[in-house]
C-alpha cells in the first residue's frame, strides 16, 4: 500500500471514503434491516458491548504506552523476583491494582512481554487483573448482599486460576506460540520524546486491539440472542450440568467483570457453586477476550491458552467453592 | 491500512463516543455514570489521532507497519462497524423483544424481607424492579391495599399484557427484565408502548408458580413518551 509519485493509486483512504459513502447511501436499507426485533436487540447489545468496553481499552492502551515510554525493562526486571515461579504470584498480586475489565489488561500484558517480563508472569497478570481488582470485588459484594463468602470464593478462585496458568505456562508453554509481533518494541523514531513514544504505542495498540474487540462484541451479541432462556430454567437441581452450562455461558456472553456478579446474583434458583464458576471463568476466558488474545498474541497462542484456561478456571472455581462454602452449595 | 486512514478512523470512533455522550443517546447502552468514561475515552482517542496526524504532517519519520498477518492488517477496518451502526442507526434501548428472550419469570434476589414503608401520599411512584422485589419478598406486605404508580413498556404474552422494565448493572449486555402482569381493560396496546400505570398489586400473586411476576389490577393507564433513561439500576 504505497503510492508512487507518477500514478495515483487506490489507497486504503479511498476505500475508506467509498465505504462511508456506500453506507450513507444504503442507510435506508440498513435501517430497514435492523428494524426486525431480533436484529434490533442484537444491534443494541453489540453497540452496548463496544461502547462499554472502549473506555477500558483506552485506559489499557494508555497504560501500555506509559510502560513503554517511562518504565525501562531493567526496572521491571528488578521489581520482579528473578525466579519465574516466584514472579508468577507477584504478577497475580499486581493485578489487584488495575481497576479495569478484561479489555484493559490485554494490551498491558502484551507490553509487559515486549519489555522482557517472563511470559508466565505477564499471562498471570493478564488473568488476574480483570478478576481480582477492588472495583470487581466491591461489585460482587454489592450484588451478593447476603453472601459475603462469594467475594472470598471469587478472589481465591480467580487468583488460583491466574497462578495455575502462569505455572502451567512456565512448565509446558513454548515461547514460539506467542506471535513475534507481540514481543516487538514500540516502532518509534530514534530520539523521539517519551510522550511521543507513549502516544504512538497507545495509538497502534488501540487500532489493532480495537478491531478484535469488535469481533468479540459481535460474537457476544449474536450468541446473546441465540442462547435460549430455557437453559437457565432447566438447571435448578442438576449441579454438574449447571456448572458446565454456567461455564459455557460465561464464555459466550462475555460480560464485563464489573457487571457479571449482578447477572448471576439474579439467578437465585441456582446453587452458589455454578454461579461462582461463572464469575471465575468469565473474566479469564470469553469470546471477546479470545478474539483480542488471538489478535494480540496470535492464533497459535489463543488456540492453546483459551481452552487450557477454561479447564483450569472451572477446576479452581469448584475447588475454591468447596473450600469457602464448605461443601456443595 | 495506511496511517492516515487509521487517523481518520480514530477521529470518527472518538467522535462517535463523544456524540452519544453529548446527549442522552448513551443511556440506551450504558448506565448514566459511564458518561464521563465515554467523554474521556472519546477525547483521548481523538487526541491520539490528531497528535499522530500532526506529527506525520511535520514529517517526523515513524517506522512503518511491520510484517502483520492478514488478520492484523484487516482488523482495524472492523472499528468502522460500531461507528457506522451508531451514526446511521443508533439502535434503540432494549425493549419487548429482549424481555421475551429473557425467559418467562422475574429473577428475584434473596436479599431481605424487610422493606421501608412506601412513601406517603396517594399512588407513590415505584421502580418496576422494586415493586417486584416487594411483591415477592416483603413479609410485612407493604404493598397490600396501596395504590402505586409504575412506568414501563408493554410486552405481549399471549393474550396477556405485561408491563416491563430492564435493569442494567453496567451495559445493556447484562440487562435483566422485571415484569408485572397488568389486569384490567387496557384496550389494544402494541408491544413497546410506554405506559404510566396506577393500580394495586394483588396480594400473593408473585410466587414461584407465577415466576415471581406480580399481577396488578389497573385503575388508570396512560400512554407516555419513552423516558430519556429507559433502564433501572
Amino acid at each position: 500500500m504505497t503510492t508512487t509519485a507518477t500514478r495515483p493509486q487506490i489507497t486504503s483512504l479511498h476505500v475508506f471514503c467509498a465505504v462511508l459513502v456506500a453506507a450513507i447511501v444504503a442507510r435506508p436499507l440498513i435501517t430497514e434491516t435492523l428494524a426486525a426485533p431480533v436484529l434490533r436487540t442484537a444491534a443494541t447489545v453489540f453497540v452496548a458491548v463496544c461502547v462499554q468496553a472502549l473506555p477500558f481499552l483506552v485506559l489499557g492502551v494508555l497504560l501500555s504506552g506509559a510502560i513503554a515510554a517511562f518504565v525501562s525493562p531493567a526496572v521491571l526486571r528488578r521489581a520482579l523476583p528473578t525466579r519465574t515461579a516466584a514472579a508468577v504470584p507477584v504478577a497475580g498480586a499486581a493485578g489487584l491494582v488495575l481497576p479495569g475489565c478484561e479489555c484493559a489488561s490485554v494490551p498491558v500484558a502484551r507490553r509487559l512481554i515486549a519489555h522482557g517480563v517472563p511470559d508466565a508472569a505477564a499471562l498471570t497478570f493478564l488473568l488476574a487483573a480483570p478478576a481480582v481488582n477492588p472495583v470487581v470485588l466491591v461489585a460482587t459484594a454489592v450484588a451478593f448482599p447476603g453472601e459475603p463468602r462469594m467475594v472470598l470464593a471469587r478472589f481465591v478462585g480467580s487468583v488460583a486460576t491466574a497462578c495455575a496458568m502462569g505455572w502451567l505456562w512456565q512448565r509446558s508453554g513454548r515461547a514460539e506460540w506467542i506471535a513475534a509481533r507481540a514481543r516487538r518494541p514500540v516502532a518509534a523514531p530514534a530520539g523521539a520524546s517519551r510522550w511521543a513514544v507513549l502516544g504512538e504505542a497507545a495509538r497502534h495498540d488501540l487500532v489493532s486491539a480495537g478491531g478484535f474487540l469488535v469481533v468479540g462484541g459481535f460474537t457476544a451479541a449474536t450468541l446473546s440472542v441465540l442462547v435460549p432462556p430455557e437453559w437457565m430454567d432447566a438447571l435448578g437441581g442438576q449441579l454438574l450440568l449447571a456448572i458446565v452450562v454456567m461455564a459455557v455461558l460465561a464464555v459466550v456472553l462475555a460480560l464485563c467483570s464489573e457487571a457479571d456478579a449482578f447477572v448471576v446474583a439474579s439467578l437465585s434458583t441456582l446453587p452458589l457453586l455454578p454461579r461462582l464458576v461463572f464469575l471465575v471463568v468469565g473474566p479469564a476466558v470469553d469470546v471477546k477476550l479470545i478474539a483480542m488474545q488471538a489478535g494480540t498474541f496470535g492464533r497459535a497462542f489463543a488456540a492453546r491458552f483459551a481452552p487450557a484456561t477454561f479447564v483450569v478456571a472451572v477446576v479452581c472455581a469448584v475447588g475454591a467453592g468447596l473450600v469457602v462454602f464448605g461443601g456443595l452449595r | 491500512m495506511r496511517r492516515e486512514t487509521q487517523h481518520v478512523l480514530l477521529v470518527l470512533l472518538g467522535g462517535a463516543l463523544l456524540r452519544i455522550a453529548a446527549d442522552e443517546t448513551y443511556l440506551r447502552y450504558v448506565r448514566p455514570t459511564h458518561r464521563w468514561l465515554l467523554l474521556a475515552a472519546g477525547a483521548a482517542i481523538v487526541a491520539l489521532a490528531v497528535v499522530a496526524l500532526l506529527r506525520d504532517l511535520r514529517g517526523t519519520p515513524t517506522a512503518e507497519a511491520h510484517d502483520h498477518g492478514a488478520a492484523q492488517r484487516y482488523a482495524p477496518w472492523l472499528l468502522l462497524v460500531p461507528v457506522l451502526v451508531i451514526a446511521l442507526v443508533a439502535p434503540p434501548a432494549l425493549g419487548a423483544d429482549a424481555v421475551a428472550r429473557s425467559g418467562t419469570g422475574n429473577a428475584v434476589v434473596r436479599d431481605t424481607d424487610v422493606f421501608a414503608p412506601l412513601p406517603p401520599g396517594p399512588a407513590p411512584e415505584l421502580a418496576v424492579a422494586e415493586l417486584v422485589q416487594r411483591a415477592a419478598e416483603d413479609s410485612a406486605g407493604s404493598l397490600d391495599g396501596r395504590e402505586v404508580t409504575l412506568t414501563g413498556f408493554t410486552v405481549r404474552r399471549g393474550a396477556a399484557v405485561d408491563l416491563a422494565r430492564m435493569t442494567i448493572a453496567c451495559c445493556a449486555a447484562d440487562a435483566r427484565a422485571n415484569r408485572v402482569r397488568l389486569v384490567g381493560d387496557l384496550g389494544e396496546v402494541a408491544p413497546d408502548t410506554w405506559l404510566r400505570v396506577r393500580g394495586t398489586v394483588q396480594p400473593g400473586s408473585a410466587t414461584v408458580a407465577t415466576g415471581y411476576v406480580p399481577a396488578m389490577t389497573v385503575s388508570t393507564a396512560e400512554v407516555v413518551p419513552a423516558p430519556p433513561d429507559p433502564y433501572e439500576y
